[in-house]
């Protein structure tokens, strides 16, 4: 069995991923099982997909706790602990991220455990599709790559998917062959999957009846989103000229966020903390007075 | 104190419930045969008899949500439905379950469509069982009035806080009248004091926010095993409460009613209105010599599976009359009834599943004999028997009729 558990922000890809990554072993003749979890998530939250593959029917369902490989397509996930990115890893799980940085900087930039790969998928991805989000097939491919598929059945595995997702023939084709670079450009990491990890032995406690102020699913406490920031989601940031605005209000009206307040002189004032990036503000600008600058690590802790 | 004694229909004595809890707040929607329920609560409303806010509203669902949210501020809340109504409402029966707002409502029995008709069984109320809702099913005009009271002592009980649906049956008590004694508002007040919610109090100036979303089962199974536990903690709590309401009014009402069974090697089990006829069968078959008794089932959720196991251990056979119908599977209460007795070293010789009263069906003296009949021949053989669906000969010829009646004549189709 090979257990591939994909992360990402909702909207980047990673349940089209590991559909690749699931059709791509069925097409090999395997017995393979995807599934995404989300729901709640706003576009730019925390979500996560799963695709098993084996020679035998598969007998699990749902959330890989202890997986042989993380796909990993936004780096800021690792420190997000609401991602729950590092759940069962351990030196014999095989980690890729979509990253800048070499694998040996950034693991000593976050002691993320795993054996690592990197590559920059969403540079590959402006450069070749001038879209940031547009890394499925990418990391479909780096997936299949990492845990020992085919050239081919990668290549028609992204066909399928990517029509299913309505996407043009001429696209398909680009996406293709720019994942088939990435697949080339990762090494093979020869997956160790050992001996079956022995089980756990857990505490039962049943809960005992208490009082209704605890007992029922109810928040008392203050507006708890004040404290959340949601600057780790972007990876572009909105920038405001003032010398080009017009006081219309648009962005304003149109962030989903609230992110964006209207200052004393008219104005709007962007709060970064919590912008998750979804630059829908720069799109409803009538003056292009809203730009946009590539998010850096140093931009975003400020 | 004073009680004062008169006749009348059970969906007055209802209305007299919610009155006498002198109730805050009241969201109506009519449905036969419960309209007379909120007809009459909206006139007292209106004259000043019950201080209380009346709202008509478009639907059993907007019913639903407004006593739960009115609930939720802390508003003594009451409401009525019936039927289709009820399973109108039924995706907000669990919504308000699980805010653990102590609200009651009213159910008024009457059958699922289709075919539609307007009399009772229990399929309706008996649908809302795993709806966290508490249930108690009357079986006289008296009861509705005593019920509606005990309901509102146990939801609001902190142990407990969950609402209650009070069940009573169409035409055979919404529309029969008898002698209802009322009990003085005084006796009402030492009994069931002023609602002080602890969890609750919905209001303008302080964000709250109720059944809130959860990810994770983890979360999720916590709090509906809560609704579990305080749902069984009502167990108690009803026992308590019955011995004040005896105390202060001389009236009696436990979680089950044994009739003549001290000494009864048989016994039917049966629930709400119909019970009354079941009795009377019993009265009959003890005078010819018989020893049969009856258990009522009075309260549904929680499930009284102590009391249950108690009056029928050791006995000879047991009869589960289900005034329901679960198609594919058969009554509703006999399965429960079978499981509780499961584990029992002396239980029954033989279990045996009638269905009767479904629409309201009338059950004659003659299906009650014959129901003890087989019964007494089950608990000889000790092997049960059922379902057995309760349709004489006679009326299955008068169905024949009906449907020569129903289809074209000429080509017979
Ligand atoms: S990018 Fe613009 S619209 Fe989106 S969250 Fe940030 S400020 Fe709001
Ligand atoms: S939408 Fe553009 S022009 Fe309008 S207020 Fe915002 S920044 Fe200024």
């Amino acid at each position: 069995m090979r257990a591939v558990r994909f992360h990402g922000r909702g909207g980047q890809g990673a349940k089209t991923a590991s559909r690749i990554l699931g059709t791509a072993a069925f097409l090999e003749g395997f017995v393979a099982q995807d599934s995404p979890i989300y729901g709640a998530e706003r576009r730019g939250a925390p979500v996560a997909a799963f695709t098993r593959i084996d020679t035998l029917p598969i007998k699990q369902r749902g959330a890989i706790v202890h997986p042989d490989l993380v796909v990993v397509a936004d780096a800021s996930l690792v420190q997000d602990p609401a991602a729950r990115v590092l759940e069962g890893i351990d030196e014999r799980t095989a980690v890729f991220v979509n990253s800048p940085l070499i694998a040996e900087q950034f693991q000593a930039k976050t002691s993320l455990p795993g054996r690592l790969t990197t590559l920059d998928l969403t540079d590959i991805a402006l450069q070749q599709f001038g879209k940031r989000g547009a890394i499925s097939a990418l990391l479909g491919a780096v997936a299949g790559r990492l845990v020992g598929l085919q050239r081919e059945s990668i290549r028609e595995a992204i066909a399928r998917e990517l029509a299913d997702l309505g996407l043009a023939a001429a696209v398909i084709e680009r996406n293709q062959t720019t994942a088939l670079q990435c697949y080339d450009a990762v090494p093979a990491v020869p997956l160790e999957t050992g001996s079956p990890r022995p089980i756990v032995p857990v505490l039962l406690r049943t809960p005992t009846y208490e009082p209704p102020t605890r007992g029922t699913a109810g928040i008392t406490a203050g507006p708890n989103s004040a404290i959340r920031s949601v600057a780790g989601w972007r990876t572009f940031r909105p920038v405001l000229r003032p010398d080009l605005c017009n006081g219309c209000w648009l962005c304003f009206a149109n962030c989903p966020e609230g992110a964006i307040a209207i200052k004393p002189d008219g104005k709007p004032a962007i709060y970064y903390p919590h912008c998750k990036g979804c630059l829908d503000c720069v799109e409803v600008c009538p003056t292009d007075a809203l730009t946009v600058e590539r998010e850096t690590e140093a931009a975003r802790e400020a | 104190m004073n009680q004062t004694n008169q006749m009348m229909t059970g969906n007055l004595a209802a209305a007299w419930g919610a009155r006498l809890a002198d109730v805050d707040y009241v969201p109506a929607f009519p449905i036969t045969p419960q309209t007379e329920i909120v007809e009459t609560l909206s006139k007292w409303c209106g004259t000043g008899a019950l201080n209380a806010r009346f709202v008509t509203m478009d639907s059993e669902h907007s019913m639903m949500t407004a006593a739960g949210a009115a609930a939720a501020t802390g508003a003594r809340v009451f409401t009525a439905t019936s039927s289709q109504g009820l399973l109108h409402a039924f995706e907000v029966l669990y919504t308000v379950a699980g805010w653990r707002v102590p609200l009651v409502l009213v159910n008024v029995s009457r059958a699922l469509a289709s075919p539609i008709t307007l009399e009772p069984d229990h399929n309706d109320v008996l649908a809302a069982r795993d709806s966290g809702f508490l249930q108690i099913h009357a079986e006289t005009c008296q009861e509705i009035v005593d019920s509606i009271l005990m309901a509102y002592r146990i939801a609001e009980d902190p142990r407990v806080c969950l609402p209650v649906m009070v069940n009573l049956d169409g035409f055979y008590l919404s529309f029969t009248r008898e002698p209802v004694i009322l009990p003085d508002p005084r006796m009402v007040q030492a009994f069931l004091p002023a609602y002080r919610p602890t969890h609750l109090g919905f209001k303008a100036s302080s964000p709250r926010a109720l059944g809130t979303a959860v990810l994770g089962g983890a979360t999720y199974s916590y709090f509906r095993h809560q609704n579990h536990l305080a749902s069984m903690n009502a167990l108690l709590v009803h026992e308590e409460a019955a011995v004040d309401f005896e105390r202060l009014c001389g009236r009696r009402y436990d979680l089950v009613e044994g009739y003549r069974l001290d000494d009864a090697e048989d016994v039917l089990i049966m629930t709400n209105a119909f019970a009354s006829k079941g009795k009377a069968a019993v009265d009959v078959a003890r005078a010819e010599g018989k020893r049969v008794g009856l258990l009522r089932l009075r309260v549904i959720r929680p499930w009284p599976a102590d009391a249950i196991r108690h009056a029928l251990q050791g006995r000879r056979a047991v009869a589960v009359l289900d005034q329901n119908l679960s198609p594919g599977q058969g009554g509703i209460l006999f399965q429960e009834i079978a499981a509780s007795l499961y584990h029992e070293a002396l239980r029954p010789r033989a279990l045996c599943s009638f269905i009767g009263g479904l629409g309201g069906k009338n059950l004659s003296e003659g299906e009650f004999r014959a129901i003890f009949e087989q019964t007494a021949e089950a608990g000889v053989r000790g092997k049960g028997i059922g379902p057995v669906l309760l349709y004489t000969e006679m009326e299955y010829r008068e169905m024949e009729q009906l449907q020569y009646l129903a289809h074209d004549l000429k080509t017979g189709k």
